[in-house]
């Protein structure tokens, strides 16, 4: 009796590791939840899911579409992502860390660069940040769940949908 | 004293006719000289965002070993195909086929992709999964369905022809035949596989004037349509972008409103990517008939009238072929405006990199494969 379960046991403990190595592959299939990875040049690489941002301080920042309608969006700035984040900010960002970008990169492979002391308020009072709304509403399939919102630039070439990664790199030059 | 010279004089050429002897009798791999550094020939205009890697830097002997490789039927599970049978020189080493049949008469899921200007690539297939030519290469070599022999079984049979070793020993310092070295090798030579002598190159370059149509075409390509302004343009630059023709980017270029194919969707497992592709480089599209991951258009005409009238919504239909409400954008060019269109797109074809001798089958002239090799394949 004692060995039937000893056996049970052993069989539950092969069988319930490979039952999870499968599950993710099962919920691809049904499509996983969007997340925002801050990678790099970083102290704590994050992975920033829609509540994450939620919960972080918000902002909004107003930026024209194609056709120059001005819309406000609401998010999170880059400068908070990257205070968690440990990026070298406002007095850290001087020296070598001044040859530091920011790399984005977007779901459908889009990639726009930013310099560190273009997103740093001891340089800017532009504030540049990663929308989750749209006039209070979540943001449109297509360019959401997460877009950089880059207030008065001239062309909406760096406001770029789907963000999957914001990546911290050093100019190696 | 004399005894003492003479002694020294016989050990003196004794030694000596050893050492000449030696050297005249040494095996051959005592001779081998490092394999020279490849040269890469490019136009500045590509710029050199290129993917290359330490681990396999590109050498004359290892391009040249990729090159043989890449034309080996023995590479194939019943020698029947090799990597040039669904990548051929004169398509712009395409098949002219929408799905290509692996070694066991079996089709592939999607086209044959063009290869040309892979250095400037850095996610292959139409759904990008892989990183590398390296990476890349293992998948058609050991697919079930296309050239059906695993890499083991591939270096087992290279050992078994004489003429590989010397070019082993060449390219990679010894004649050890490794599963490795076969995909390093046919990545290196993928590397060079660079097209830049089209016309397009020589108006781009200042030495070559377009028709009047293909100028129309080219302005066409690159503009954006803006009907409150009145702009005509076919808006094909926002994806097909700068010398290179192609942007590293995934789009659904509204094919099918519920697409059948998941596409990007299969590596990454999001929604948003689903129907999303690889943007391909037009260079040389004239050559590489039929169109799309799924070979659905037999002809240039049919693809552009595809964008220009009839662009299907979804959920994930690419923004830039969208309008602000949302909608597919169908620009609706006239005929002329599509002849001028093709007309551009003709300026692309490179007739220098599809007769090249550099990549073109190095068995073809020396009876290497049997006629009667290439109809062991049922169609």
């Amino acid at each position: 009796m004692k060995r039937r379960f000893f056996v049970l046991v052993a069989i539950f403990c092969l069988v319930l590791p490979s039952a999870w190595a499968q599950a993710p592959q099962t919920a691809s299939t049904g499509g996983q939840p969007a997340v925002v990875k801050v990678t790099g040049e970083v102290l704590t690489p994050l992975t920033l899911t829609a509540t994450d941002l939620a919960a972080m301080p918000r902002t909004t920042a107003v930026a024209k579409d194609k056709q120059g309608v001005p819309h406000t969006f609401s998010g999170v700035a880059l400068s908070e992502i990257f205070n968690k984040a440990g990026v070298t900010t406002g007095r850290q960002l001087r020296g070598e860390n001044l040859a530091k970008y920011l790399l984005v990169t977007c779901a459908d492979g889009y990639q726009v660069v930013f310099s560190l002391a273009e997103l740093d308020s001891s340089f800017t009072d532009r504030v540049v940040i990663l929308a989750d709304q749209i006039e209070g509403r979540p943001l449109p399939a297509g360019t959401g769940p997460f877009r950089i919102v880059v207030p008065g630039e001239k062309k909406p070439a760096r406001n770029c949908f789907q963000v999957t990664t914001l990546a911290i790199r050093f100019a190696k030059e | 004293m004399k005894r003492h010279y003479r002694r020294y004089g016989i050990v003196l050429a004794t030694g000596t006719a050893v050492i000449f002897l030696a050297a005249a009798f040494r095996p051959p791999h005592a001779a081998r000289r490092n394999p020279t550094p490849y040269t890469l020939s490019y136009p500045a205009y590509f710029g050199n965002r290129i993917n290359t890697t330490d681990d396999n830097p590109l050498t004359n002997e290892g391009v040249s070993l990729g090159r043989h490789l890449f034309y080996e039927k023995r590479l194939s599970a019943n020698n029947s195909i090799s990597c040039g049978s669904c990548h051929q020189q004169a398509h712009a080493f395409t098949d002219g086929r929408a799905f290509s049949p692996g070694f066991d008469g079996v089709f592939t899921k999607r086209s044959a992709m063009s290869l040309c200007n892979l250095l400037w690539v850095r996610h292959f297939f139409w759904d990008g999964r892989a990183a590398s030519p390296e990476e890349q290469v293992v998948t058609p070599l050991t697919d079930a369905h296309e050239m059906g022999q695993s890499l083991d079984s591939s270096a087992r049979k290279l050992r078994a022809i004489h003429s590989y070793a010397p070019l082993f020993t060449a390219a990679f310092g010894s004649d050890s035949i490794t599963p490795d070295r076969i995909v390093r090798a046919i990545a290196q030579f993928e590397r060079t596989l660079i097209s830049a002598q089209s016309p397009y190159d020589r108006y781009i370059r200042g030495e070559y004037q377009p028709t009047v149509t293909e100028q129309r075409g080219l302005v066409l390509f690159y503009t954006n349509p803006d009907r409150n302004r009145g702009i005509r343009g076919a808006g094909c630059g926002n994806c097909h972008s700068g010398p290179k023709v192609f942007n590293e980017t995934y789009h659904n270029n509204g094919l099918d409103s519920i697409p059948t194919d998941p596409g990007r969707a299969d590596v990454t497992g999001m929604d948003y990517d689903r129907g999303r592709f690889r943007v391909v480089t037009l260079r040389n599209i004239a050559l590489t008939a039929p169109y799309m991951h799924d070979g659905r258009f037999a002809t240039l005409q049919a693809v552009i009238d595809h964008y220009s009238d009839h662009i299907l919504p979804s959920l994930t239909l690419s923004p830039s072929l969208k309008d602000t409400a949302n909608r597919p954008v169908n620009v609706q060019l006239t005929p002329e405006e599509k002849a001028d269109l093709l007309a551009f797109l003709r300026m692309l074809t490179d007739s220098s990199f599809i007769t090249d001798p550099r990549f073109s089958d190095p068995f073809a002239d020396a009876g290497h494969h049997t006629k009667t090799d290439h109809h062991i394949i049922s169609e």
